[in-house]
């Protein structure tokens, strides 16, 4: 049985107030790509639904639906007749999950790429040296030291570290 | 001791639909001489354009006739039929009103409606009346039932006056009643008291065919509106009431219906269109009656049937009728190659997404304010509220915000046919307090 | 007219023939692409922001608060990257206290975002250059039958993209057919690649770009045109993994927009680095007459 969370809903209530117009109409569902392709497993409306009635359990916990299968393609925001911040409210949650819920390892190890490196894909040798046949200009991209420090100011480096314990 | 007419101030009604000949009715019959201006070249309004009305499925020009018919021989009522109100001045029970009565070519006293000029003309228009899902000549009755039933040219079509040819209704005639010296009237209307609104609606794929994209609207040719199917449902219609499908003319034996199509939405009107549901169930029941093998599907957001004997409609529509009411509005609408309409929504009883194949999709499209509507709240010096219709307020509901004019029927809100005739009254009620006052 | 160039990561590191035609593209056109040093990842909308929208916020706003280029602004190769970029701005400029907290964080490392950098796509560059761009093409696109996939990120959010139709986009038909070449339509054209779900659940996404190929393969286009590098992995690097799998053999050569109008100012193919695509076009240019 499901309980109600209220600070969960109101914490999401307070991220993006968009949440309490919807009236369930399922015009998101019915457009949704990922909906149809896993026969409604997957279902916006369901996680706004479960959004609205605070259902902590059922998104961080379960993760059901699963909103990492989201492909942000934003149909639904902008099908939504009353104007439901639906991708903008996902990653409100899937926030959530990253700080106290399981999150699938492509997004902890991009995190860590970027950490490390400042970049999400490094530059390799096989790379560079293609650049140079193709005529391209070195990149001198963002200090690894400017960037760990940004990351440890926002939090992040805390969250994606104690992961990798 | 002079007749009442004669002492008092008129009436102007603008519109003459239903609301618009309701009002002029009620004040004709209290002894008020009423002129009536209708921009179109015959009165009736939509309710002329409809198959049958909710919910008790009356057939909807044979209740509207008699009243057209009392209306044009009442002798308290004068109708400027093709006319526009150009200007007014002076303030309420001291009117002066400008009318502009556009030429028709056809004298109207001579013009017994017998058809020949427009078996002859040569060239083919599309008709407004029936949605131009058909063709009528440049000479024309605006509808089968329309009154006046006198012919009207239409200037911008006809050879005479686009490339200084033809003229061979003039030739046909045999009452000589084509003039094609007519000009313009311009008729001054003094000692009028009030004036009455009562232009109508007109719908939203009429003014911005964009909010009906997703629903190939205009792509699809198994995709119409639902007063484009009423046309189709309706035996004087360009169908005969013998549905078919525009892609192969096959009669479809699975209907969807769409609810909220450009309504309730912020990115199209806001508001609720408030009939659609319950012509939506009149809709697929009287197709239900003209095929029985039919299957109708009603996607919504709510059903809205607050009327007295509207939700006993919708059980029947469902028990007797074969609707199936599936709460879900529809995101998109995709074809197959044969140009079936394809359906894909969730079943909120089991959360399932389902696809649902159908031979045509009638779209429940959203009521917007008519043509012409900003200019003529310019002209009256009314106001219109946030969503350009009349505005009112909530506990005086037929006056606007001039004093002396009154509005009702469509052009107020969306609203259905009884409705429409119980504001008529109530603003003719009004109007002739205005008058009666001095 | 100059603009600040943001690479991103996935262009330059993975991809970086894209990188050479698009360049290529911009010097024919003679608009000037500074260099900026010192730009890190965007971060990614479909994996750093999904995990900690905070950051996403802080080093988008580092990203934006170094280009110095008044009204031109940056110009990125990347749809991904432009989302992110004007979805920083948009929500940063929207809400005051927002800024403020990035702002605080930004002090740290020594920088301030005042919110006024533009943003523009390379596609918004091209469109709004419509007439140069036609001037330029010396050998127009004959025999090309494009079918354009114009991705999620380059239309949608409408609310901050504030670019194209989100559902009936326009402007990549125009550059197609400004270069000579044929756009046609086909089923689920504004449909999803699938990529951002490859994180998450591999069959998924594959499924995703199958459904566009199916759509593709039967509007008789023979190629297709791209603008976004997620997009560009999934219709190059999946067409050979769905290839792999099952009996359909899907060999639709894969161009990016910029390669298709690099094509059509005469460059050579070989210039272009088009040999490093998975799907190697030079077989359909050669059938098309393209090339000899």
């Amino acid at each position: 049985m499901s309980v109600i969370n209220f600070e969960f809903r109101n914490e999401v209530l307070k991220h993006n107030a968009s949440l309490s117009y919807c009236y369930q109409c399922s015009t998101c569902s019915g457009g949704c790509p990922i909906a149809l392709l896993t026969e409604g497993k997957y279902n916006p409306r369901l996680i706004i639904e479960e959004a609205i009635l605070g259902l902590q359990d059922k998104l961080i916990e379960m993760q059901d639906p699963n909103l990492w299968l989201c492909s942000t393609c934003q149909k639904c925001v902008e099908l939504c007749p009353q104007k439901v911040e639906l991708t903008e409210i996902f990653t409100l949650i899937k926030n959530r999950c990253f700080e106290e819920g399981e999150v699938p390892s492509g997004f902890v190890s991009q995190g860590k790429a970027v950490l490390d490196n400042g970049v999400a894909i490094p530059f390799s040798n096989a790379i560079l040296a293609r650049r140079k046949k193709l005529g391209l200009p070195e990149i001198k991209t963002a200090s690894v030291d400017e960037i760990k420090t940004l990351l440890k100011v926002t939090n992040f480096e805390y969250h994606i570290t104690r992961r990798g314990e | 001791m002079k007749k009442l007419e004669e002492i008092l101030k008129g009436a102007l009604i603008i519109g003459g639909g239903i609301a618009g000949i309701q009002a002029a009715l009620d004040l004709a019959n209290m002894g008020i001489h009423v002129d009536v201006v209708e921009k179109k070249p015959c009165i009736g309004g939509r309710m002329a354009q409809l198959d049958k009305t909710f919910p008790t499925n009356d057939c909807s020009i044979c209740i509207l006739a008699p009243k057209l018919s009392e209306f044009y021989r009442h002798p308290n009522i004068t109708l400027y039929s093709y006319a526009e109100v150009q200007k007014i001045g002076g303030t309420a029970n001291n009117f002066t009103v400008d009318v502009l009565k556009k030429a028709r070519y056809v004298k109207e006293d001579e013009c017994i409606n017998c058809g020949l000029c427009v078996e002859k003309c040569p060239m083919r228009v599309e008709d407004e009346f029936d949605r131009e899902l058909r063709k009528r000549r440049a000479i024309y009755l605006y509808y089968l039932q329309g009154v006046p039933a006198v012919m009207t040219i239409d200037k911008d079509k006809c050879l005479w006056f686009t490339k200084n040819a033809c003229r061979i209704c003039e030739k046909t005639c045999e009452r000589n009643a084509i003039d094609f010296e007519q000009v313009d009237q311009k008729v001054k209307l003094e000692n009028v008291g009030s004036i009455i609104v009562a232009t109508g609606y007109n719908l939203i794929e009429d003014i911005e065919k964009e909010a009906l994209f997703n629903y190939g609207y205009g792509k699809f040719r198994n995709v119409v509106s639902a007063l484009e199917f009423e046309r189709l449902e309706c035996a004087s219609g360009p169908q005969e009431g013998h549905i078919k499908r525009f892609s192969d003319e096959k009669t479809p034996k699975k209907i969807a219906f769409l609810q909220c199509i450009g309504s309730r939405s912020d990115r199209a009107e806001k508001y609720c269109s408030s009939i659609c549901c319950m012509y939506t169930t009149k809709e697929a029941i009287i197709a239900h009656e003209h095929d029985d093998e039919l299957q109708s599907y009603v996607f919504y957001i709510d059903m809205r049937a607050g009327g007295k004997g509207f939700q006993s409609f919708l059980r029947r529509g469902a028990s007797e009728y074969n609707i199936s009411y599936i709460k879900s509005k529809i995101a998109q609408i995709t074809v197959d190659e044969q140009e079936n309409p394809i359906i894909v929504y969730e079943d909120l009883e089991n959360r399932q997404i389902k696809q649902l194949k159908v031979d045509m999709v009638v779209l429940a499209t959203c009521i917007v304010p008519p043509q012409g509507i900003e200019k003529l709240a310019d002209v009256l010096g009314i106001e219109l509220n946030d969503f350009n219709f009349v505005k009112t307020q909530p506990f005086i509901p037929v006056e606007t915000t001039k004093n002396g004019i009154f509005t009702c029927g469509c052009v107020h809100e969306p609203m259905d046919i009884p409705r429409s005739v119980a504001e008529a009254s109530g603003a003719a009620a009004k109007a002739a307090e205005v008058i009666k006052r001095g | 007219m100059e603009y600040d160039l943001f690479l991103g990561c996935v262009i330059p590191a993975r991809l970086p023939f894209l990188e050479a035609s698009s360049r290529k593209v911009f010097e024919t056109l003679g608009i000037k692409l500074n260099d900026v040093e010192g730009f890190s990842c965007c971060p990614d909308p479909t994996g750093i922001e999904q995990i900690d929208h905070n950051t996403w916020l802080t080093m988008g706003a580092r990203n934006l608060s170094l280009s110095k280029n008044g009204n031109g602004g940056i110009l990125s190769f990347c749809s991904g990257c432009v989302e992110t970029l004007k979805g920083v701005n948009f929500s940063l400029n929207k809400d005051p206290s927002l800024m403020e907290d990035v702002n605080k964080h930004l002090k740290k490392v020594g920088k301030n975002y005042d919110g006024k950098t533009n943003v523009k796509h390379f596609a918004q560059v091209l469109y709004e250059n419509l007439d140069l761009v036609k001037k330029k093409v010396s050998k127009p696109l004959e025999g090309f039958k494009v079918a354009v996939h114009y991705g999620c990120h380059y239309l949608r959010p409408s609310e901050f993209i504030q670019w194209d139709d989100p559902f009936n986009p326009y402007t990549i038909d125009e550059i197609v057919k400004a270069l000579g070449a044929e756009s046609l339509d086909y089923d689920n054209k504004i449909e999803c690649c699938g990529n951002p779900v490859e994180k998450s659940d591999k069959d998924l996404s594959l499924m995703m770009i199958e459904n566009k190929l199916k759509a593709i393969q039967c509007s008789g286009a023979n190629c297709v045109a791209l603008v976004c590098p997620a997009c560009y992995q999934q219709f190059d690097f999946n067409q050979r993994e769905l290839s792999k799998k099952e009996d359909a053999n899907y060999e639709i050569p894969i161009f990016y927009l910029s390669e298709l109008a690099a094509l059509a100012f005469g460059y050579d193919p070989e210039d272009l680095g088009l040999n490093f695509h998975r799907i190697k076009p030079q077989e359909f240019l050669e059938n098309i007459n393209f090339i000899k």
